[in-house]
């Protein structure tokens, strides 16, 4: 719903569908019927943060909640942008068309790196006071969750609270204290100190920060009775936890237009690499009927004729086969599919091939992560090549001639016979096709082997490791290129120059918030989006600021040094991640949860994988 | 299997979403509202809708219509009708669905109503100067075809235009060639009135109606 200022600027914009709202099932209240509006910020374009599963669930649970309008906001593209700074017409959220700045609580969900200067930008444009100790009433409080939550600290001058770990419950209860609060008109002050109370709430200006004079963090020390550490929030019963029966339908083209079913939160592997393996501990999976259920409810209220089974690792589902069976007495009589998105080497079987008919046939992508077994091995990918292999026939003889790789390069202990190993196992993929009496007949085979460059992130093993040099980075890129022998091998890689940022400000402190302060005014935005990014700017940025980039992307930190997050607790021990990092130097792997379990410390919130029978126990 | 024109009007946040995320709109609807749809029958079968005549983007339209083909007769007018809104947001509501007539290509004319905002200037004056323009011997507008810009004197086709002044702005009614052989794009009076009288006038415009060559009612 839009009003007619803003009506008279879509004249003038790419996709106007993107900014107007009233789509199906996007949920209209009365302003004055609710005792608090919360405004759901993504710090992106529309058919980015449409297609966020998260905004999907806290919107819609917000939203059954009868004292809150929960609304919808997204960055507008830069023409629209300048066409609102123009007109002076300030940021608005889709339903009510009502200006972001008139909101008890604006929430941003933090899921990457590089859409922070995005925020700083929204909250400019909604004329909201950027650092939250310049926003003195209860009303305009700044929130945020998501995983990038887990070291907010580079953002700490901003907001005024962070939610760690699952947002379902927390989310709901620092609402209804706000409600309280603000009929009783109490201060930002009081109602701040009140929330730090709630599990899983996290208040910046309760911590003092202190530095050494070489920059590390000295200490994190709490006031007002701040809990130290703050533990995260996470839904134990992920059957029982709140999921939506409908989604707002866009208009427009987003970029996953299809109905998500959750099936399964946390991963049981411990790739020592991935920050989502580690901060969603334990592994806790849905129920087919639910699934079934909540599957067969979106598709009845959206009209998608697609549904994707969605988690971090899904064929990790003990019971994927049994829940695609019964999906599929109801979707083929309705003409809908099913896809995954995440498919793993070591399980990809005909059997599951020919139950998802629809994975699309334009090609099948897996993520080795490394090119040879010793550098598998020590990011505890536990994919052999005779799996990887044994994969690609079970494709081939399927039909698909178009295989797609992803690889990382600048991972600790690499070294150039490791990256020249991508293009060999891109090389073998494609002898493997030749070699296969059922490959398909008269087709030529492409395999894409893309590399992007490690960055280094907080609750992992790796989160003290140094990221490789940009020069190094590109030398790897270039040994890449070079190592690959035909023109059947595709490599592809990324800037690294972005993977560099993201490392600075995935383990940043809070130093870091006048530097972004300063990118903002220097009119950085959409930092994501390739043809805005503009390193040479960003490092004039750092230079001004008097702020070596470097410290915090390409420094070794030793075991004992206090790193920035570390009055966050996500469930997992520190000591656990050393011995995990410890093991990665001597090329040992470490079995997945359902094998055995690791000690890893995620049994304390007391469920999931952590208090379910193994099979080799039974 | 049975042919069917459904009939719906395009409003509000509905006049920017593109021909193409319409289509999508419309085939998710159907999908949700599960009517009996006729597939075709080939290797990727897909279900058949056709629009009549797209509306360029921004432009609103109070009678457009889809062609749909039905697997069942079972299925009333009144229920498809009911079936459709239950599926659709509510700036895309179907009032209607009847046997089709015409067949699209019949296209001719659109009838158009167009409010133009005239903000602090004078809408009688306005719409004098605006008269007078559309009376002049040529009116030359700048226009995108397949083979590049050309100029297109919209003159011949002017003959059913009124201009009327309002309360807070100009009203505008007029009947332009539509179709796939000669369009006029409404738009291009708007153009037409900046590029001559030098006044960018935000106008809402809505499509009224379709007619055939003989200036009978699109059915």
């Amino acid at each position: 719903m839009v009003n007619k200022k803003i009506e008279k600027l879509l004249a003038n914009v790419q996709k106007p569908g993107r900014y107007v709202g009233g789509e199906l099932n996007c949920v209209m209240k009365h302003a004055d019927e609710v005792d608090v509006r919360f405004a759901f910020c993504f710090p992106d374009i529309y058919e980015v943060g449409m297609s966020h599963l998260g905004l999907k669930i806290l919107y819609s649970q917000l939203n059954t909640v009868p004292y809150v309008w929960c609304e919808r906001v997204f960055a507008p593209w830069v023409d629209m942008e300048e066409e609102m700074r123009k007109n002076g017409v300030p940021l608005y959220a889709l339903e009510s068309g009502d200006s972001v700045c008139d909101f008890d609580i604006i929430g941003f969900t933090l899921q990457y790196e590089l859409s922070y200067t995005n925020i700083l930008n929204m909250l400019d444009l909604a004329g909201v006071p950027l650092k939250a100790s310049d926003r003195h009433s209860l009303s305009q409080l700044v929130v945020a969750g998501g995983p990038c939550a887990c070291n907010p600290e580079p953002l700490a001058d901003f907001f005024d609270l962070f939610f760690i770990g699952e947002g379902e419950e927390v989310d709901l209860e620092v609402v209804a204290l706000y409600r309280e609060y603000k009929k009783q008109n109490r201060s930002k002050e009081e109602f701040l100190i009140a929330a730090s109370r709630i599990e899983g709430v996290y208040v910046p200006s309760l911590y003092d920060v202190s530095y050494n004079e070489d920059h590390t963090v000295k200490s994190i020390v709490p006031k007002a009775g701040a809990p130290m550490p703050v533990q995260k929030r996470i839904m134990m019963d992920v059957d029982k936890s709140y999921f939506p029966d409908k989604f707002v339908v866009p208009y427009i083209e987003i970029v996953h237009d299809r109905t998500v079913a959750e099936v399964l939160r946390g991963c049981i592997r411990g790739c020592r690499f991935c920050q989502a393996g580690f901060l969603y501990r334990p592994f806790r999976e849905k129920s087919v009927d639910v699934i079934d259920r909540q599957c067969h409810d979106l598709c009845d209220n959206t009209g998608y004729d697609e549904i994707s089974l969605s988690s971090l690792s899904t064929s990790d589902h003990s019971k994927l086969n049994e829940l695609i069976d019964q999906l599929h007495t109801w979707t083929e009589k309705e003409n809908t599919g099913i896809s995954l998105p995440s498919l793993r080497v070591d399980n990809f079987s005909p059997e599951l091939m020919s139950k998802i008919k629809s994975v699309r046939r334009s090609g099948l992508t897996f993520a080795p992560e490394a090119g040879t077994q010793r550098l598998r091995d020590v990011i505890n990918k536990n994919v052999t090549e005779e799996e990887l292999m044994k994969t690609v026939n079970t494709a081939f003889k399927g039909g698909w001639t178009t295989i797609k790789l992803y690889f990382m390069i600048g991972l600790p202990t690499e070294t150039l016979d490791d990256v020249a190993g991508i293009a060999e196992l891109g090389q073998k993929v494609v002898d493997a096709f030749y070699e296969n009496p059922d490959k398909p007949k008269g087709k030529s085979v492409k395999v894409t082997v893309s590399a992007s460059s490690f960055v280094p992130k907080p609750f992992t093993p790796f989160q003290w490791e140094p990221q490789d040099t940009m020069e190094m980075l590109r030398k790897k890129q270039r040994h890449l290129v070079g190592s690959v022998k035909t023109r059947k091998v595709e490599p592809n890689w990324h800037e690294a120059d972005t993977s560099l940022l993201e490392a600075v400000f995935a383990r940043g402190d809070r130093r870091l918030c006048d530097v972004l302060l300063e990118a903002f005014q220097s009119g950085c935005k959409m930092d994501g989006w390739q043809n805005f990014f503009s390193f040479s700017k960003w490092m004039e940025i750092f230079k001004k600021c008097g702020i070596d980039p470097a410290f915090y992307a390409n420094r070794r930190r030793s075991f004992d040094e206090v790193l920035p997050w570390d009055h966050l607790d996500y469930g997992i021990q520190k000591s656990f991640l050393i011995e995990e990092c410890k093991k990665a130097y001597s090329n040992a792997t470490t079995p997945n949860c359902r094998e055995q379990c690791s000690s890893c410390g995620a049994a304390c919130f007391k469920g999931g994988i952590c208090y379910e029978k193994r099979q080799s126990m039974v | 299997m049975k042919n069917v024109r459904v009939w719906f009007k395009k409003i509000g946040t509905a006049r920017y979403i593109s021909h193409l995320d319409l289509n999508r709109c419309m085939l998710r609807a159907v999908h949700k509202a599960k009517i009996p749809l006729w597939y075709t029958q080939g290797y990727n079968p897909h279900a058949f809708i056709t629009f009549a005549l797209p509306l360029s983007l921004g432009i609103g339209g109070e009678r457009e219509s889809m062609d749909i083909k039905l697997n069942d007769d079972e299925i009333t007018r009144e229920e498809l009708i009911a079936k459709l809104n239950a599926a659709l947001p509510d700036d895309i509501p179907v009032f209607d669905a009847t046997e089709p007539v015409m067949k699209p290509g019949q296209i001719a004319y659109a009838s158009y109503l167009m409010n133009l905002e005239t903000k602090e200037q004078n809408p009688e004056e306005t719409a004098a100067a605006i008269r007078e323009l559309f009376s002049r011997e040529t009116v030359m507008v700048p226009k995108h075809t397949k083979n590049g810009m050309i100029d297109l004197d919209l003159k011949p086709y002017l003959n059913l235009t009124e201009v009327v002044p309002k309360e807070d702005g100009v009203e505008i009614s007029t009947v332009l060639p539509a179709g796939s052989n000669m369009n006029v794009n409404p738009a291009l009076l708007c153009d037409a009135i900046k590029k001559y009288l030098q006044m960018d006038l935000y106008s809402d415009i809505q499509r009224i109606d379709l007619y055939n060559a003989d200036f009978k009612i699109f059915e």
